[in-house]
């Protein structure tokens, strides 16, 4: 697996992310009812609970922004951006994991775009982690120096 | 390059090798710590957001303890497991439907929800052979309006239901102007609903558009006074009851 494989692959959850964030902040302002399956009323009375506001921001917006900033940090080169997008992918899962404690032991509820972005930012997660073990010179990764793949490839003396 | 001269280069070429799994585990070392350090100010963050989280919410059934309010755990039983949405109450396929017409600040409203509606929710709504439909109306005074926008604020997060139950449960005398910031606060948090979605709600001009559309209604069914229940078939109601 090479570094750019999994930039990619975190490219495209992210975007997934942020059309999942997007839609739950576009519900929250616009007022309108969320599209939920199955019926039973657990997507609004997960998004209706005190729960969905931090400091009076509502969770889809802190969701939004953080899928953002893995985002940014994604067109970022080198080993800081690589840490600074697995340290937003952990912030991001970590509290996706309490929200989820949330919905299943206070609200009783579960609101299925929620465990859909729980579900996105934990493989984000878990590819920006991935993405930092692998030594980019073994792995095709730039660490912004420009002699990386030259390094790499350098043969030993004969 | 003679085999000869190959091997005589082996020592050096076994030492660089050396020398390179050392550098390489060197550096996975220094990336493993690096990802060690970065989980750590991801640990540290996310506590500061659970706490301010925590602060900031509030588990409904404990308000009815220590805020004032009755009928918190009462309102969750009643609806409990029953589908809404919107202004609905109830499966979306049941037979018939009663169409509820009523103004959050009438007391006889408050009759009927405390002491007919539970049954009927119970022995007809939950075994599906009705659905309710709620219609409020707002002449009773200007705080008729901020009660009847509250409602449908909650009504898009499907807990319209729970909403005037809980506010029947708690309400004031008409025109008393109860209906003050904390209390719709309160009601809106007892029924499992974001307070801020409500004011926001109530200060929107798209919420004004249900409440003209209940009115409509129960100028075509010639709604006399609240609460008139109208009970039909699937999709409309019939005739005044």
């Amino acid at each position: 697996m090479t570094d750019r494989r999994l930039r990619l692959a975190l490219l495209g959850v992210t975007a997934a992310g942020v059309a999942v964030a997007g839609y739950l902040t576009w519900v929250h302002y616009a007022g309108v009812g969320l599209l939920c399956a199955g019926g039973g009323g657990g997507c609004g009375r997960v998004q209706g609970s005190s729960y969905a506001t931090l400091a009076g921001v509502p969770v889809a917006v802190i969701g939004l922004g953080g899928y953002l900033a893995i985002l940014c940090s994604l067109l970022l080169r080198g080993e800081p951006a690589r840490l600074a997008t697995a340290a937003l992918a952990l912030v991001g899962a970590a509290f996706s994991a309490y929200l989820t404690y949330l919905e299943l032991f206070v609200i009783e509820a579960i609101c299925q775009w929620c465990v859909a972005s729980a579900i996105l930012m934990v493989c984000a997660a878990a590819l920006a982690c991935w993405r930092v073990l692998i030594d980019p010179h073994e792995h095709g990764g730039f660490t912004g120096t420009g002699q990386d793949r030259l390094d790499a490839r350098s043969s030993p003396q004969a | 390059m003679s085999s000869q001269q190959a091997n005589e280069g082996q020592p050096g070429s076994d030492g660089e090798a050396l020398g390179e799994q050392a550098d390489r585990r060197q550096s996975r070392r220094g990336r493993l710590r690096n990802l060690g350090v970065a989980a750590a100010i991801a640990a540290v963050v996310v506590v500061v957001l659970v706490v301010v989280s925590q602060q900031g919410g509030e588990e409904p059934a404990q308000r009815s303890g220590g805020g004032g309010l009755v009928g918190v755990a009462e309102t969750r039983t009643t609806f409990a497991g029953i589908p809404q949405d919107g202004t609905t109450l109830g499966d979306p396929e049941a037979p018939m439907v009663l169409t509820e017409f009523i103004d959050l600040q009438c007391f006889s409203c408050r009759q009927a929800a405390i002491q007919v509606l539970p049954g009927v929710i119970e022995t007809y709504v939950r075994t599906g052979r009705l659905r309710l439909e709620l219609r409020t109306l707002t002449f009773i005074g200007p705080d008729s309006v901020r009660a009847a926008k509250a409602a449908h604020a909650a009504a898009t997060r499907d807990l319209m239901w729970n909403f005037t139950e809980l506010w029947f449960l708690n309400q004031g005398e008409e025109g008393s102007g109860y209906a003050t910031n904390p209390f719709i606060r309160a009601i809106a948090q007892g029924a499992g609903v974001n307070p801020q979605l409500v004011f926001d709600g109530i200060k929107s001009p798209a919420l004004q558009v249900p409440l003209r559309e209940a009115e409509r209604q129960a100028q075509a069914a010639r709604v006399q006074g609240t609460p008139t229940f109208l009970l039909g078939r699937r999709p409309g109601p019939a005739s005044p009851s």
